[in-house]
């Protein structure tokens, strides 16, 4: 089987509790894999001890880790909303990893068009041809190429899925199951 | 000394020697030179319980804590110009610090594929809209594989379309349902497919 699977990783919370999930869609966004983690309560010495540095310490050491150590399904691509795992997630998956969030820019040419923007590393994506094009932030060092495929894979993939919307799934996910129900 | 002395001291050369039996000077001044040493009582044990991010080791996943000089506060008080040394015994116990653990993970793959993905409507990004006679196009959602889908609902608070799809459906051609009413009297809303 070709793999179009696309991956996406949600790390959210707050001083007092992180949690995250991944979610792996098929092409149509059907789900193929999802794991969470419990959430994460640091006691209070863990936060004066590591201070400002512990939600990026926590974030990409215990949960990024754990969530790709327990996916089963790799996808051809890890989108992520939260820039402090953008490039920990490239560098411990070695998959294609991407920060994707809409624009407010108005629609570009063409369905997989890609322009550069003032910010390094960032690029909008005309990935859909009925939206805005996509703010798209990559890891540092990113080569051309690898821009390039992303683009096509994001290019391909929304012309069979809502791209961004698996993160509300996520998002709907971890409440439901926050609740208690398991 | 009177003249009948001082002339029987130059002609008789005899003097008065007068014996002093009572030697009535008053000893000099003495000062001891020995220094007092004023003794400030500090509280004289001082435990402290100090841990720092010192080291961090990836392997054990614990942190050192390293032992810091612990200052008192206050002044120290003076005495004759010397300055007092702090003489106060540390007793700092340093501890291993445990971080946190990795958290669980769980996969429900199951609860998750239950969920509905939402689509918006996505209309006003379609340049032009191919509308048949007789009939006003609502809204329009997409992209959906038809052939994988499961069920519809309209989410009308939202305006959105909840998309559930079969498990396992390995179709993959995406179209857009168009919600089209048709006119005239009674029309209701209809899905057309494009």
């Amino acid at each position: 089987m070709a793999n179009n699977a696309m991956g996406y990783i949600i790390i959210d919370g707050t001083e007092t509790q992180i949690r995250g999930a991944a979610l792996v869609t098929d092409a149509k966004g059907f789900p193929v894999d999802f794991v969470r983690t419990d959430p994460l309560r640091p006691d209070q010495l863990s936060r004066i001890l590591y201070g400002e540095s512990f939600g990026k310490y926590a974030k990409e050491k215990l949960i990024l880790e754990s969530l790709l150590d327990a996916v089963e399904t790799d996808p051809q691509i890890w989108i992520c909303n939260d820039s402090d795992i953008l490039a920990p997630l490239r560098e411990k998956s070695r998959i294609k990893s991407v920060l994707l969030e809409e624009s407010p820019h108005v629609p570009l040419d063409a369905a997989g068009h890609i322009e550069t923007t003032a910010d390094p590393g960032v690029f909008l994506i005309q990935a859909n041809t009925n939206g805005a094009p996509f703010r798209a932030e990559f890891p540092g060092g990113i080569r051309p190429e690898e821009v390039q495929q992303t683009g096509a894979i994001l290019t391909e993939a929304a012309a069979t899925m809502d791209i961004l919307e698996p993160f509300a799934r996520l998002e709907k996910a971890l409440n439901f199951l926050a609740s208690g129900t398991r | 000394m009177g003249l009948r002395d001082f002339i029987a001291s130059r002609v008789l050369r005899r003097v008065d020697v007068y014996r002093i039996d009572d030697f009535s000077v008053d000893p000099p001044e003495t000062v001891s030179i020995k220094k007092r040493v004023d003794v400030v009582r500090l509280k004289p044990e001082i435990p402290c319980e100090v841990s720092r991010p010192f080291e961090f080791s990836e392997i054990t996943e614990k942190m050192k804590a390293n032992a810091v000089n612990v200052k008192l506060a206050g002044k120290m008080p003076k005495s004759h110009n010397y300055r007092i040394k702090r003489f106060v015994k540390e007793d700092v116990r340093t501890h291993s610090f445990q971080f946190a653990k990795k958290p669980k993970t769980w996969s429900l793959l199951k609860q998750v594929q239950a969920l509905p993905q939402e689509r918006m409507n996505v209309l006003k990004y379609i340049k032009r809209p191919e509308t048949l006679r007789g009939e006003v196009i609502l809204a329009c959602y997409g992209p959906i594989v038809e052939g994988g889908v499961l069920k519809l609902a309209l989410n009308k608070q939202r305006g959105t379309l909840l998309v559930w799809y079969k498990a396992g459906s390995r179709q993959l051609k995406a179209k857009y349902a168009y919600l089209i009413r048709r006119l005239g009297l009674g029309g209701k809303p209809e899905w057309r497919w494009e």
